[in-house]
This record gives C-alpha cells, sequence and structure tokens, in this order.
C-alpha cells in the first residue's frame, strides 16, 4: 500500500493535484541550503518508502472535549441538566464562557456578561472555571483511556490522543474499539469529538474541526487535512488573521506557501507542525503515566483475630511501603489499610499524617493508636495496604510550624502530638486556629483542620498577632467564646431573653461590612448580662428595623 | 543562716517528706495576672505541674479571664527566655464552644500555638489531655471533661507533672463534693453584679473567699 505513492515524502502536494502550480515547485529545492529545518535534512536521506511504513504503522485516535469546562464541574445526582453556565474573569468581568445546552436555549452565549445571563434566565447556575478542575478531569480520563492503549497523551487543555494502531487485535477491530470508546465517553458525561487519523496531530485537528472521520491510511490523509479550515490549528488568533489577510483559509492553502517564505515569516515551529501533521517529520509524544501508587496485600494462612500479629502483619507492609517510596524519593500524607473478613465486608483504617512521611516507624505508631481504640468485627483472613498519593518529600517543610525550635526534654513534638490524637480521633478532631482581617465576626475566626498543610483563608489576609504591648492591656472588646451559628433569642416585652431577661450593660457597637461579597452583615452588638450572671455578645439585625431579631453570637468567658 | 539549718530545709524540700501544713515542697506558682488571688495560692500563682479545677455551672461568667493572663505568659515566654523553655503550647480539649481567635490574641494570646481538640466521646476527652499533658510539649491544657472520677484525676495529675504541664479541668459546681487530686479547687459563682471565687482546695495553702472577684459594671469594662 506505501508503494503506491511514488512521490517522495518531502513533497508536498505529491504533484497530482491540479493547484499544485508555481510554489509548489519552490518547496520542491530539496537542497537549498538557506533554510535547514530537521526535514531537510532527515528527508534528504529517508527513503519516502520508509517513511511512509512507519506513518501507516501508527494510528492515533483523538478525544476532543469541547465542553470540558462545563462537564467537569460534578454535578449533583439527578440534576444532570439544568440552565448552567460557566463563568471566567476577564479583565474583571464575569463573562460567559460555555452556556449547557439548556443555557443555550435560554439565549445565553458565550462571551455575554454574566448578568446579561442572569437577566436572561433569573435561575441560571453560575459556575466559576477552574483550570485545575480540568486538568484534573483530564488525568482521570486519561487514566480510564489508559486501558485501551499503552500509549495515551494529554495534548493541550481539553485533547487526548492514544495509539490504537497496536490495540486493534485485543479489541476486536477499529470499528469496535471506536464504539467502546465513543460509549464509555458518553457514559461518563462527555461530549466528545472524536477522529482517527496516522498523525496525532492531523488527529486533534480533524477531532477540532469537528468531523467524525476515520482515516487509515496515510494516502487518504492529504485530502482531508488541506481542506481543514485553519482555526482546527489552535494557532494565535493573531498569526490567524495574519493568514487569513493574504488569503490563506485552509491548511491546504498554509501546504501551497512556498516553505522558505514560510519560515522567514512565521518561524520553523509552524512549518514544523504542518509537516508533522502531514506525517512528513515523526511526531513521537510522551505517553501520560499515572502516579504510581503503593498497593500490597498479605494473605493469612488461617483466620486472625490476634491484634500483635495484626500489627506485626502491618510492620511488614509499612516497611514495603517505606521501601517503595524511598526509591522513589517520596512520601505519603495518607495510607489505606484493609483488613479483610471471610464473612463481612472489609474494614477499613485510613491514617493520616500531619506532614508527608515515609517511615515505616513513624507510621507504625500511628497505627499503634489507631488500634487502642479500634476493634475488628471478624477474624482477619487478608491486610492490605494503599499507599495514598506520593508526594515529593520535603524534610523543611514549615505548614506545621510545631517544631519552629528545638524542644528540651520534650518526649515527643507537637506535630507528633497532632498526628496522635488525630490518629485516634480522626483528622475533624484536631484544630488550629487563624485570624482574618475580617471585621464580621464569624469570619475573623477560623479553625482549621491541623493538618491541612495551608491556612483555610477564603477571604481577607491572615494577620499575626499583634505584638505584645508592655503593662497597658486594652480593654477585651470580644468575647472568648463564640457560638459556630448566631442563635436567635426570644423576644418578650421588647426585650432580648435568654434563661431570663437580658440586661444590656455596654453598646451598641455598629458592625456594618462586607457589602462587596454575599456576606455582608449589618448588625449592633452590644454586651449583655443574663440572670444566671453569665455575660453574652448580642446582636440586633439593622435590615429590617424590626425589635425581634435579637441573636447571641457569643460569650465573655 | 548557718549549714545545719540549711541541711534541714534540703531535708524538708524533699520530695519523700510530707508535710500536712504548711509550703512543703511549694515551687513558684505561675502570678494569674491577679494580684488579690497571687496572695490566696501558695508560691504566688497558679500552681504549675500540677491540676487545677475550676467549678462553675454557668459559662461565661469570667472563666477564660481569669486564665487570660496566665496563659498569655505562658505562650510569650519563649520569646523571653530563648531556647531554653519552649514547651509553649495551650492546647484546649473539648471546649464546650469554640475560643475565639481574636479575643485570645487582645488578650495577647500567640493564637498560632492553640491547639484545639474535639475529642467524640468522654473516654476520648481524657485520653487525649493525659497524651496533651504527658507529651512535655504543651504548656497549659485546658479540658472540659463529661465528667471527671478520682482515679481519672489522679491520672490527669500524674501525667502533668511528667510533661511539667499545667492542667486546667472546668467542672460542674456540683463536683465539689467528689474527691479529686487537683492541687487547687476553685469554685466560680455568679451573683448579682459580678463573680465570686472561693478557693475550695488548696495545696499548701488555706481556703479563700473572694467575693467579687469580677465585677460587673455597665460601659466599657474588661470581661
Amino acid at each position: 500500500m506505501p508503494r503506491t505513492r511514488k512521490q517522495p515524502a518531502r513533497t508536498w502536494e505529491a504533484g497530482s493535484t491540479p493547484e499544485d502550480t508555481g510554489p509548489a515547485v519552490v518547496t520542491r529545492a530539496p537542497n537549498a541550503p538557506q533554510y535547514l529545518l530537521p526535514l531537510e535534512a532527515a528527508a534528504a536521506r529517508v527513503q519516502p518508502r520508509q517513511a511512509h511504513a512507519q506513518a501507516a504503522e501508527r494510528l492515533w485516535f483523538c478525544v476532543y472535549l469541547p465542553k470540558l469546562p462545563l462537564e467537569a464541574v460534578p454535578t449533583p445526582a439527578g440534576k444532570a441538566g439544568g440552565v448552567r453556565v460557566l463563568c471566567e474573569d476577564r479583565q474583571g468581568m464575569q463573562r460567559v464562557l460555555l452556556p449547557s445546552d439548556q443555557a443555550r436555549a435560554a439565549g445565553i452565549v458565550p462571551g455575554q456578561s454574566a448578568s446579561a445571563a442572569l437577566a436572561l434566565h433569573a435561575d441560571a447556575v453560575l459556575i466559576e472555571r477552574s483550570v485545575q478542575r480540568e486538568q484534573q478531569t483530564l488525568e482521570s480520563l486519561a487514566a480510564w483511556l489508559e486501558r485501551f492503549s499503552s500509549c495515551v497523551s494529554i495534548v493541550g487543555p481539553d485533547v487526548l490522543v492514544l495509539e490504537i494502531a497496536g490495540s486493534l487485535r485485543l479489541f476486536g477491530g477499529l470499528r469496535a474499539l471506536r464504539r467502546q470508546i465513543a460509549e464509555g465517553l458518553q457514559a461518563k458525561g462527555f461530549d466528545a469529538n472524536l477522529a482517527i487519523a496516522p498523525t496525532p496531530l492531523a488527529a486533534t485537528w480533524i477531532a477540532r474541526f469537528g468531523r467524525r472521520a476515520c482515516i487509515r491510511e496515510a494516502t487518504n490523509l492529504m485530502p482531508v487535512l488541506r481542506r481543514l479550515p485553519l482555526r482546527c490549528l489552535d494557532w494565535p488568533a493573531k498569526l490567524c488573521a495574519t493568514l487569513k489577510g493574504m488569503g490563506m483559509e485552509t491548511v491546504g492553502d498554509c501546504f501551497r506557501l512556498p516553505r522558505e517564505g514560510f519560515v522567514r515569516r512565521f518561524g520553523g515551529h509552524l512549518l514544523m507542525e504542518l509537516d508533522r501533521a502531514a506525517g512528513h517529520l515523526p511526531d513521537p509524544r510522551t505517553s501520560w503515566r499515572a502516579p504510581e501508587r503503593f498497593s500490597a496485600r498479605h494473605e493469612m494462612t488461617a483466620e486472625q483475630s490476634d491484634c500483635e500479629l495484626l500489627l506485626n502483619v502491618c510492620e511488614s507492609l509499612l516497611e514495603q511501603h517505606e521501601h517503595f517510596l524511598l526509591l522513589r524519593q517520596q512520601g505519603a500524607q495518607q495510607i489505606r489499610l484493609a483488613f479483610f473478613h471471610l464473612r463481612a465486608p472489609a474494614t477499613v483504617l485510613s491514617v493520616g499524617c500531619a506532614e508527608v512521611e515515609r517511615s515505616a516507624r513513624h507510621w507504625f505508631e500511628l497505627l499503634k493508636i489507631r488500634f487502642e481504640g479500634f476493634r475488628l468485627p471478624e477474624p482477619v483472613i487478608a491486610v492490605s495496604l494503599e499507599g495514598g498519593l506520593p508526594r515529593p518529600l520535603n524534610r523543611d517543610s514549615a505548614a506545621f510550624s510545631f517544631e519552629r525550635r528545638p524542644m528540651n526534654g520534650a518526649s515527643y513534638s507537637m506535630r507528633q502530638l497532632a498526628e496522635r490524637l488525630a490518629a485516634r480521633m480522626g483528622d475533624d478532631a484536631v484544630f488550629r486556629l487563624g485570624i482574618l482581617a475580617d471585621h464580621r465576626p464569624e469570619r475573623a475566626g477560623q479553625l482549621q483542620t491541623a493538618s491541612s498543610t495551608r491556612p483555610a483563608a477564603k477571604s481577607g489576609t491572615p494577620v499575626a498577632c499583634p505584638a505584645p504591648r508592655p503593662h497597658v492591656l486594652p480593654p477585651p472588646r470580644r468575647p472568648l467564646w463564640m457560638l459556630p451559628e448566631p442563635e436567635r433569642l426570644r423576644v418578650r416585652e421588647g426585650q432580648p431573653w435568654h434563661k431570663g431577661r437580658l440586661q444590656l450593660l455596654s453598646g451598641p457597637e455598629r458592625l456594618e461590612t462586607g457589602w462587596w461579597d454575599s456576606g455582608g452583615i449589618s448588625r449592633d452588638y452590644y454586651r449583655a448580662r443574663g440572670p444566671c450572671g453569665h455575660q453574652l455578645w448580642v446582636f440586633r439585625m439593622r435590615e429590617r428595623q424590626q425589635a425581634d431579631d435579637w441573636y447571641l453570637q457569643g460569650y465573655f468567658g | 543562716m548557718t549549714g545545719e539549718t540549711s541541711t534541714v530545709e534540703t531535708l524538708l524540700d524533699s520530695p519523700h517528706v510530707w508535710r500536712g501544713h504548711g509550703r512543703a515542697h511549694s515551687s513558684a506558682g505561675l502570678p494569674s495576672g491577679y494580684p488579690s488571688l497571687d496572695r490566696c495560692l501558695p508560691g504566688g500563682g497558679w500552681p504549675l505541674h500540677a491540676l487545677s479545677e475550676i467549678l462553675l455551672d454557668n459559662y461565661g461568667i469570667g472563666e477564660l479571664e481569669l486564665l487570660m493572663p496566665a496563659l498569655a505568659s505562658l505562650t510569650a515566654r519563649d520569646s523571653v527566655t530563648e531556647g531554653r523553655d519552649t514547651s509553649a503550647w495551650v492546647a484546649w480539649i473539648a471546649p464546650p464552644f469554640q475560643p475565639y481567635p481574636p479575643a485570645l490574641a487582645e488578650w495577647r494570646i500567640d493564637v498560632s500555638r492553640v491547639l484545639v481538640v474535639r475529642p467524640r466521646d468522654a473516654q476520648e476527652v481524657l485520653w487525649s489531655a493525659e497524651q496533651a499533658l504527658s507529651s512535655g510539649t504543651c504548656a497549659a491544657v485546658l479540658l472540659w471533661p463529661a465528667r471527671l472520677d478520682d482515679q481519672s484525676s489522679r491520672r490527669l495529675q500524674l501525667a502533668a507533672e511528667k510533661g511539667a504541664s499545667w492542667a486546667i479541668a472546668f467542672r460542674p459546681l456540683k463536683a465539689r463534693r467528689e474527691p479529686s487530686a487537683a492541687a487547687l479547687r476553685i469554685m466560680l459563682e455568679a451573683v448579682a453584679d459580678g463573680t465570686d471565687l472561693s478557693i475550695v482546695k488548696n495545696r499548701g495553702g488555706q481556703p479563700a473567699v473572694l467575693k467579687r472577684f469580677f465585677e460587673h459594671r455597665s460601659g466599657a469594662d474588661g470581661g
């Protein structure tokens, strides 16, 4: 089949098309030294037949996800549809990037401002775009596609290509393989454009164009490629405009341009891209690799319920885990142990660590604590250990600044204490405190889980503790105890009531802030005294000017 | 002083000699920031490396305010004596509400050195308190146990000694009738215009009553 083609691979148009006239002659100057592209050197030596044989060996499957930004957003079960609009911040304005189908039906189009979208459909759900979320979705998709090919590559923010020539036999032919991938993608809720071509770039461009093309033979590639409009190439808009100004509308027009002039005007990399798409140049792709995770399993010879013995098994698994991480210069922040029973579902135990850790001894210490308050429902027949996502080990991490200075006579550090506590009671039991520069009382003070690596700052900036002022202690104005949520107080005879009539001691202190985001407040705060002698921090809502809107927010402990 | 008396003093200071009365081996206490209270306490302040109990029925009557100056001096301590005593963490175990960081900062407590623990049950409260006390990294451990029997209070006392830490347990007023190994038991009762403080048990000192320890006045008052 490759032999049917007589022309050298180096020439663009194979000399057979009618439009291949003047400029093509120039492109056929192979020995011109003024533009030394890799192509020229390679093609001068490589026989065209070989080049074609190489191209035919591979077949690339491209998955283009035009709606990925929207599809990456997790939807609550049962609410798949709905008017949803993905927005992006452009020059300080929220603009519609991608409306869902129903939103499109409501008249919302990309490029509109978010408020215009809301005006068109008041119930539209605006979703902020997150590139990170898209990347994660793409990676999970790549991991899924790895079952079809050993070479899956993430090309761009929304494109995946996989080499399928090697997988055709296993999956029962091209048609069956294509159907399996298409059905899988559909089941996952992705609206994908699929294309198959002998080169990865050609497949990508065809998929972007939106054609469901399947080109197996290299000979069939060029006609299709030539007809593709320039917008499929994902070249910079400015460049496309320039090309358009020159009258270039399709890829074929570019192919007809004189090569040297093209290089001089637009740079060699674009020409190389065209060559790669056409299959004249090799286009090696690095295949995406899912991060390695440790997983090991120990089978018992008989059912065991002895804790000591189980701990020994866990210890040996943890040592394997340490060895695995040691080889990769990595650590883990979480491990998952599963104890399998004969007659009951497996008991799963996950142990977390405040910092990235690999030492088996450290993990074992935490596990031992976890075991203290832990009862296995059944004897165990097997134990498995799954390492968490391996992370680069950072010995000097200052995330949880417990060990600022060496401890004197301390049996273990604060970090270890926090880990021990979290190991037994769970990560959501151990907190640190943080302060944000915000006047809203509920935002100024924050609890952060001790294992979080960065402060959970949502708005405002974390502030440092004010420097101690000598001798003078300003009168504290804020209560030491806070309720998690302001609690509505009953009102009797126009007075707030909490276990009795409240006597207002001082106030009001007006807090009116936060109008710039959704959590704005407008309140008058008072210090009040209850009948039991306790002092409360209460506030009255100002918005509705109603006397019965009293809330309790804290206690002066 | 002659050499003889100093020998006797050394002998009396030995932990093997137990004296029923007087300031046998009371180390210097941690000034509470309230001179009237310091005068009643042996060692002139809170007994460190021991368990103290604060008995009260209602939160919000100054129970934290009582501790704040002492806690502030503990968390600030490592900046004063650089490199010597760095165990300046304060652990709050099972607090009834959320401690409010800006208010703590107003009391000059370094909030970055505060650890809040929310155990799931009463057993875990005691376990985490014991862990925190004996770790040697917490200068003070505040706990709000649902119940605390004699044996548990002894364990906490021992853990506090082991880790050179200060344990403060908040308990209801009725716990006054139960025995406890605490070195100091303080009762807080709200009255008409303030809070009365009474020292129920005072190891190495005398019980005392301080009327109107906190006084409520309208206007800008500390609290």
